[in-house]
């Protein structure tokens, strides 16, 4: 039932509706928009499995992305080889965990290794000083900057250790409603 | 994976969904779960089974996807604006389904049964369609299925016997408990995911990790919002380095000052609802039907030039957080409009009532000539508050700058048309049509005003708990309070006596039936 379409296996598109929060109909949309990225580069048929990577410079060129200050840290985090170079499944995961239906708790730990610059997984000071500039277009003098991410550690270092783990960034995320629609990318 | 074996189906996929790995992990882990089941018997069907019942249920919310209304432009505004102002136009959108739904049920249930039974309205013959009636809604209007008058108390005999009074009345109620049910389970869920007692916005880790909008696509937005957020910060730097200490004269000073702003609200409140009532009470001589429209114009101008005094008053006060400041403008904005309609119902309850017999479709009449007017001051106020402030603000007066969209004050617009509304459907049915309309148009008025006229606010972090808010002030006064008004009219004044008065007026001399007419047509 639905349209005819050649691009998907039925097997293929169940697994996507059932990894991910989109529709049979936005995932279609979603495959059109990854290929309008480099239409030579990504084929029509994905019923073999194709092992095809879009490189980085295309996936933060989108509209959606082309802005946003953390686009290369997103693509990092969400592609398979760290480097942000995006298969199809990277690209519609990414997608699906930025939109509105995905739960707070998904999008909290997606967006901890988003801030999480040196993988470590703790933002330590030296991960807010980058987020941070990355925020203020460095315009903030060296001093504000290292008083700006010792008030954040202050505040929000529940467990004394100098830098925040992935609970401490849930508690503080739980208490910040607008969270869930902030982190949300429409596409 | 072993936990989620134990599972069901439906939530063995939620949960899948939900963690946070890879696609190929989480495709592994689903391959792992559903294809290798050790099931006893009838395996495949099974497995066909529950995979047609999901597809099924994918197939729904695509189907559900494409009535979607307004995705492109919703995704623009927030794209540029940010998700406070978009609030303001889901809003606008989930009060317009309550509209659509109400015009349908009323539409369905009661006007067409009519229409059926009785194709062709019983209009006088010396009472013909001007222009002057999509303004004032009597005359040719009081003879159709418009008002509460239009309509039959008897059964109707056809196929099957439709009682009307009990139709009209149960579908009214069925309508209003739906709405109220509807409005209770999304307050209560916005409650639960957004409200927060403690103040974090001016919390320095909030607004360094959690306030920046992934949505925002436009680049002059994002170089606004990267500086704001400077702002902001260097803000709450300094207040760390130096406290404010109050002295006792000055909290004394403060608190005469808001004293003084409180009495000043609730006085221009309360002044507003006693001259309404002496307006309408004194407007007793035999004048056009023009004249009818000055009670609405009144009332809207009230509404539009009131809540600017509140804002000057609020540039006088001192308050310690942003937060109590529009908590303080929602508050009296919302006394002066309740008891706007809290004055404008007891006259109807209470005088109109006791005066004429049909005095529903009097009180209809009056309704729709408001969501008329006030329709009409809603564009005029766009056109002042945006377009005019943003030529202030840019030639005359650079240091204003260009102004920013005030979610409260146009929420509250809409949550006071939305109450004429659903005070509106007893004593017309058909009100919801005109509400459509008059959404729809604002809609667009609205998102050409903004890219025109406005700027993306400067301080955010505010939108998730204003949404609960103001969806708790849709519920309660305003909902309650038109819930009411219907069930003591329905319940006090449940004789329908209104029905078929035109047959009773082309049986009276044409001299009496001219002044009743004129009479009628005043309120």
């Amino acid at each position: 039932m639905g349209n005819k379409q050649t691009i998907f296996t039925a097997q293929q598109l169940d697994a996507y509706q059932d990894c991910t929060y989109f529709t049979r109909k936005e995932i279609l949309r979603l495959f059109d928009r990854y290929r309008d990225l480099a239409p030579q580069l990504v084929p029509l048929d994905y019923t073999n499995h194709p092992d095809v990577k879009l490189p980085y410079e295309l996936i933060g060129s989108m509209p959606e992305l082309k802005d946003n200050p953390f686009r290369q840290r997103i693509a990092e985090v969400f592609s398979e080889d760290g480097e942000g170079n995006m298969t199809l499944d990277d690209f519609l995961d990414m997608f699906s965990v930025l939109s509105e239906m995905a739960p707070r708790d998904l999008k909290a730990s997606y967006a901890f290794k988003i801030y999480d610059f040196n993988n470590d997984d703790f933002i330590c000071k030296s991960d807010l000083e980058k987020t941070l500039n990355r925020l203020t277009r460095n315009e903030l003098t060296e001093d504000e900057v290292r008083m700006v991410c010792e008030k954040v550690i202050d505040e929000a270092d529940l467990d004394n250790d100098g830098r925040l783990s992935l609970e401490d960034f849930q508690h503080m995320i739980v208490r910040a409603p607008d969270f869930l629609s902030t982190f949300h990318i429409r596409i | 994976v072993k936990e989620f074996v134990a599972l069901s189906t439906r939530d063995r996929i939620r949960a899948i969904r939900d963690l946070a790995m890879s696609f190929e992990e989480k495709k592994h882990i689903r391959w792992v779960l559903t294809d290798k089941q050790l099931n006893l018997y009838c395996y495949t069907c099974n497995k066909l089974h529950s995979q047609s019942l999901r597809r099924c249920g994918y197939s729904i919310r695509s189907a559900r996807q494409t009535l979607e209304l307004w995705q492109g432009i919703m995704k623009e505004i927030g794209g540029k604006f940010g998700t406070s102002v978009l609030s303001y136009f889901l809003f606008l959108k989930w009060l317009l389904m309550f509209n659509i739904f109400s015009f349908l049920i009323n539409f369905g249930f009661i006007t067409i049964p009519l229409l059926v039974y009785d194709p062709s309205p019983n209009i006088p013959p010396n009472v013909s369609f001007r222009g002057l009636e999509i303004l004032t809604g009597a005359g040719y209007f009081n003879y159709t299925v418009m008002y509460y008058g239009g309509y039959s108390n008897e059964t109707l005999i056809g196929l099957v016997d439709y009682n009307m009074q009990l139709a009209y009345f149960f579908t009214i109620a069925v309508y209003m408990v739906l709405c109220g049910i509807a409005l209770i389970f999304s307050m209560a869920s916005s409650f639960k995911e957004n409200y927060v007692l403690a103040d974090t916005v001016s919390n320095s880790a909030w607004q360094l990790l959690c306030s920046w909008d992934f949505s925002i696509t436009n680049e002059r937005a994002v170089r606004q919002r990267k500086n704001n957020l400077r702002v902001q910060l260097k803000e709450s730097l300094s207040e760390r380095a130096q406290r404010e200490l109050l002295t006792l004269s000055e909290k004394l000073k403060h608190f005469g000052v808001h004293l003084g702003s409180w009495l000043l609200s609730t006085g221009l409140a309360v002044g507003c609802g006693a001259s309404i009532y002496y307006l309408y009470a004194a407007n007793w001589s035999l004048l056009q039907e023009a004249e009818t429209l000055l009670v609405p114009f009144v009332v809207s101008l009230m509404n539009l030039v009131v809540p600017l005094f509140y804002s000057l008053f609020n540039k006088f006060e001192h308050y310690s957080s942003l937060g109590r400041q529009i908590y303080a403008l929602v508050v009296r904005n919302v006394l002066l409009k309740m008891s706007i309609l809290a004055v404008l119902c007891y006259y109807w309850m209470n005088v109109v009532a006791e005066k004429f017999s049909c005095w529903e479709s009097m009180v209809g009449q009056a309704l729709y000539r408001l969501v008329i007017v006030d329709f009409l001051f809603l564009m005029l106020g766009s056109f002042f508050g945006e377009f005019l402030s943003n030529v202030i603000g840019t030639r005359l007066l650079p240091r204003l700058g260009v102004p920013e969209f005030d979610v409260a004050r146009n929420v509250l617009e809409l949550i006071y048309a939305q109450t004429l509304a659903w005070i509106g459907i007893y004593f017309s049915p058909l009100l919801p049509a005109i509400q459509i309309l008059k959404f729809f148009i604002l809609f667009y008025l609205k998102k050409v005003s903004l890219t025109q006229n406005c700027q993306p606010p400067r301080r955010t972090g505010r939108a998730a708990q204003m949404q609960t808010i103001f969806i708790a002030l849709l519920f309660f006064p305003f909902f309650v309070g038109a819930l009411s008004i219907v069930a003591y009219t329905a319940w006090r004044y449940e004789d329908m006596t209104c029905f078929d008065h035109y047959k009773l007026l082309c049986h009276t001399s044409s001299l009496e039936s001219k002044k009743i007419i004129t009479f009628r047509t005043k309120l």
